[in-house]
């Protein structure tokens, strides 16, 4: 990012904390708290520090877990020191697992640290008190030492939020939440679609917490666009706001319920039907069944959804326009005035062209405006629902020779996909893959893959949008 | 423009990516007239297993439609740092789209960033690289090989990207990256043969607010002693993975289901069940053939993994490196060479 002075922690923003590997999310307030584990830490401190600034958990007097932050200038590894000043075993045939190692009782360990002692002091004392700890060899008192260290560490380092560690983080608190989009796989999607930072993207999201969304945002530069559909009235948006981003990049994000939008492009492409450029005419002329009967099965869904909407706009009216302001963060002081509009407007015609629009609809139109007239370079469909009429409504709206990514967690639905897609003859190159990632353990004379892995990164289904007309014949 | 941004119709000059199948695939350029051996200007036709392209023929097509070959019909495709991958001309061994991925993922590249790539090779990585960081950033890409960065200088040029990217014949391991590059990058890129030797240049050539670092190695070993030049240098979250892209091939198979009467109901012989349908989710049961001699089939959709595929591409391996006030260098610790 261009923006220079983004290097330290401010009120409202998002920060990561790393205590050694583990890593938090953290919305900055102004008198926050912030829960590591079991410890309550005090982060007043922090704010306007510089990012990665290392800082030492302290007790706060009388209490016992909470915590305050001390600047330090680095962490301080005790394994590293210790292991340098015990002496060391061979191999293991001399320790015997009879519960008897250690000296000091789990009460003594506890009064230790409620008596403020530091963590690397707590440790020290383990090791003391071990009575195997010197017959270990030194890779397994390491390992020991790591272990402690796991627990008793007390040094906290403020990171800013980058895509990569947003995506750790979702994704080890729990994957289910983003669907198992592990990295590997959010990686591939973006190379998939083929993301350049000034083309135009068509996304639908569902279930991943804006993870991709922000991921792509993040890719776009001036020019760019990324139309962010989703179902219902809020996106999720859990990692877009993690990410910090600029008002210029929160400008090129577009999210609208794909609802909306459908039903307005169809509206434009109506109501222009005989002014449409050469492109569409040759394209629907040449789709012809397909565009007809999805077209026709859209609008009654659209129908469809125009009525539940409505019906939930009578019971909760409040809580609806509420719902649509949250998801354009529109100006608070316009709520009233909008709220009121909204009614009128919702029980007349979609059609109303009076002065004040809702933000949704005028960002809906925007969004069908920009697919209207340059269609869009790229289609990313990553959804918890069955992808299949998600897909085929957006596809239309994709320019020719660009790609397509469908990402699905079960390979079924991407498989009844693909023999679809198989029969209709504006997609080429399909290729169903799934990722494979192994990570590694790297230590001198240590080095193997890590004892756990993850089963699956889920599936994705990627082609190219083709233009199915005839062989231009030559000569 | 051609590789950096989309256009829809075809011009003198362009490159296009003529595909055939997902396996048949060619980089073409889009020139009427070219050299044969003989060193004179003849028509430019390019062979296919479907027929001859007279490639003059492309020019004023849209991209993503249908052109005609003599014996059929193919498609032409506007070029993307994916499809480059798939057909460049193979100079060195090149890394693919999976780890291309990852690597672009790891080392937190965006538009505006300066990237350090060391060796150039094919260009496979660079071209997506580019993409990542245009309009604004840069790449600085180094190779010791001099041909190779004279080849890769003319593809830049060639693909309308050489405003982002600067080429540079240089052994790094030996002479780093250069005073040009001095505390300016954002994140660097090495696949070497002894990336190690190269950490502390890579150290010089970043950001006095750090970044990010990416090694691309085939062996363990190399690895291994990447990990420790890294560690030593101040870098911190080191993490080595690989990763393996697998295709399934679409397909509905049938499997006959062994009639197996259910003995546990007393007039068993009357219906013979099949035994193996029930596991199969999913699946569709028809009986085949007349009656008497009927042989239940049961029909599947399924995803078949390939019969082999590549077990090992490379490690990568991944680091951060924090700000310079913000590193502690491991012991020993190594002051940078001056």
């Amino acid at each position: 990012m261009s923006e220079g002075s983004d290097e330290v922690v401010r009120v409202g923003e998002y920060i990561v904390l790393q205590r050694q590997s583990y890593t938090k999310l953290h919305k900055v307030s102004d008198h926050g708290t912030v829960m590591l584990g079991k410890d309550q830490i005090d982060i007043k401190s922090i704010i306007g520090k510089p990012l990665w600034t290392t800082y030492k958990m302290e007790p706060k007097k009388g209490s016992k877990r909470d915590f305050i932050l001390a600047e330090c200038d680095s962490a301080e590894s005790l394994a590293e020191q210790l292991i340098k000043a015990v002496s060391s075993g061979v191999d293991n045939r001399n320790i015997f697992d009879d519960g008897n190692s250690q000296q000091l009782s789990t009460e003594e360990i506890i009064s230790m640290r409620q008596e403020g002692m530091s963590g690397q002091d707590i440790v020290g004392q383990l090791v003391e008190n071990s009575k195997t700890f010197r017959d270990k060899t030194e890779y397994s008192q390491e390992k020991y030492l790591k272990k402690k260290e796991k627990k008793y560490f007390e040094y906290v380092t403020i990171r800013k939020p980058t895509i990569r560690l947003i995506a750790q983080i979702l994704y080890r608190q729990d994957s289910t939440k983003i669907m198992g989009l592990r990295m590997d796989t959010l990686s591939q999607i973006s190379t998939a679609a083929g993301v350049q930072s000034q083309g135009t993207y068509l996304l639908y999201e569902s279930g991943c917490q804006g993870l991709v969304a922000a991921a792509l945002v993040n890719s776009l530069d001036e020019g760019g666009c990324l139309v962010h559909t989703h179902a219902g009235n809020i996106p999720q948006k859990q990692a877009i706001l993690a990410m910090n981003f600029s008002e210029a990049q929160k400008s090129r994000l577009i999210s609208v319920n794909i609802h909306s939008l459908l039903r307005k492009l169809h509206q434009l492409k109506d109501s222009i039907v005989n002014t449409v450029s050469d492109k569409d005419n040759q394209s629907s002329t040449c789709n012809g069944d397909h565009v007809m009967s999805q077209n026709s099965s859209e609008s009654e869904q659209v129908v469809e959804v125009e009525m539940k909407l409505e019906k939930s706009v009578n019971i909760s009216t409040e809580s609806k326009n509420n719902n649509e302001e949250k998801v354009v963060n529109i100006n608070e002081n316009e709520d009233v005035q909008n709220d009121t509009n909204d009614r009128k407007r919702k029980h007349s015609d979609v059609e109303d062209s009076g002065p004040k629009k809702p933000r949704w609809e005028l960002e809906t139109e925007r969004a069908a405006l920009i697919l209207k007239s340059q269609l869009a370079d790229g289609l990313i469909v990553v959804a918890k629902e069955h992808p299949r009429n998600i897909f085929l409504a957006l596809l239309e709206w994709v320019n020719p020779s660009r790609p397509f990514t469908v990402f699905c967690l079960c390979r079924e639905p991407l498989m009844d996909l693909y023999v679809y897609l198989k029969s209709r003859n504006d997609v080429i190159a399909l290729r169903l893959t799934e990722s494979w990632l192994r990570t590694h353990q790297i230590l001198p004379n240590r080095t193997h893959p890590d004892i756990l892995m993850s089963g699956s990164g889920g599936y994705l289904l990627s082609g190219i949008v083709v233009r199915d007309t005839a062989v231009e014949t030559v000569d | 423009m051609s590789f950096a941004n989309y256009k829809s119709v075809i011009e003198q000059g362009d490159t296009v990516i003529l595909y055939l199948s997902v396996n048949n695939m060619h980089a073409i350029k889009v020139e009427q007239r070219i050299k044969n051996k003989k060193n004179e200007m003849v028509e430019n036709v390019f062979q296919t297993p479907y027929g001859a392209l007279k490639v003059k023929s492309l020019i004023g097509q849209t991209f993503g439609s249908k052109v005609a070959l003599s014996k059929g019909w193919a498609y032409v495709l506007h070029p993307t740092p994916e499809l480059w991958t798939l057909t460049l001309p193979h100079r060195t061994q090149i890394i693919y789209t999976p780890d291309i991925s990852i690597i672009l993922f790891q080392l937190e590249l965006k538009p505006g960033s300066v990237v350090l790539e060391s060796g150039t090779g094919s260009g496979s990585l660079s071209h997506a690289l580019i993409r990542c960081i245009k309009p604004h950033g840069h790449l600085y890409t180094f190779d010791f090989h001099a041909q190779r960065v004279e080849v890769a200088r003319a593809e830049f040029e060639d693909h309308l990207v050489s405003e982002y990217v600067t080429v540079q014949q240089r052994d790094v391991c030996q002479t780093g990256f250069g005073p040009d590059v001095k505390g300016v990058a954002d994140a660097v890129f090495l696949d070497l043969p002894h990336p190690w030797e190269a950490v502390p240049h890579a150290v010089e050539a970043m950001k006095e607010k750090g970044g990010r670092f990416v090694s691309f190695s085939p062996c363990i070993e190399q690895v291994q002693r990447t990990c420790e030049a890294l560690a030593q240098q101040g870098f911190i979250e080191l993490q080595t993975m690989e990763c393996l892209q697998k295709e399934l091939t679409v397909q509905t198979r049938a499997m006959s289901v062994l009639p197996l009467p259910d003995f546990s109901q007393p007039q068993h012989q009357q219906q013979p069940r099949g035994g193996g349908g029930g596991g199969v989710a999913g699946g569709e049961r028809a009986a085949e053939g007349g009656e008497g001699g009927a042989r239940e089939q049961c029909r599947f959709l399924t995803g078949v993994p390939p019969p082999s595929l590549p077990g090992h591409t490379g490690y990568l391996t991944a680091a951060s490196l924090p700000p310079r006030w913000a590193r502690t260098l491991r012991s020993p610790p190594q002051p940078l060479s001056a």
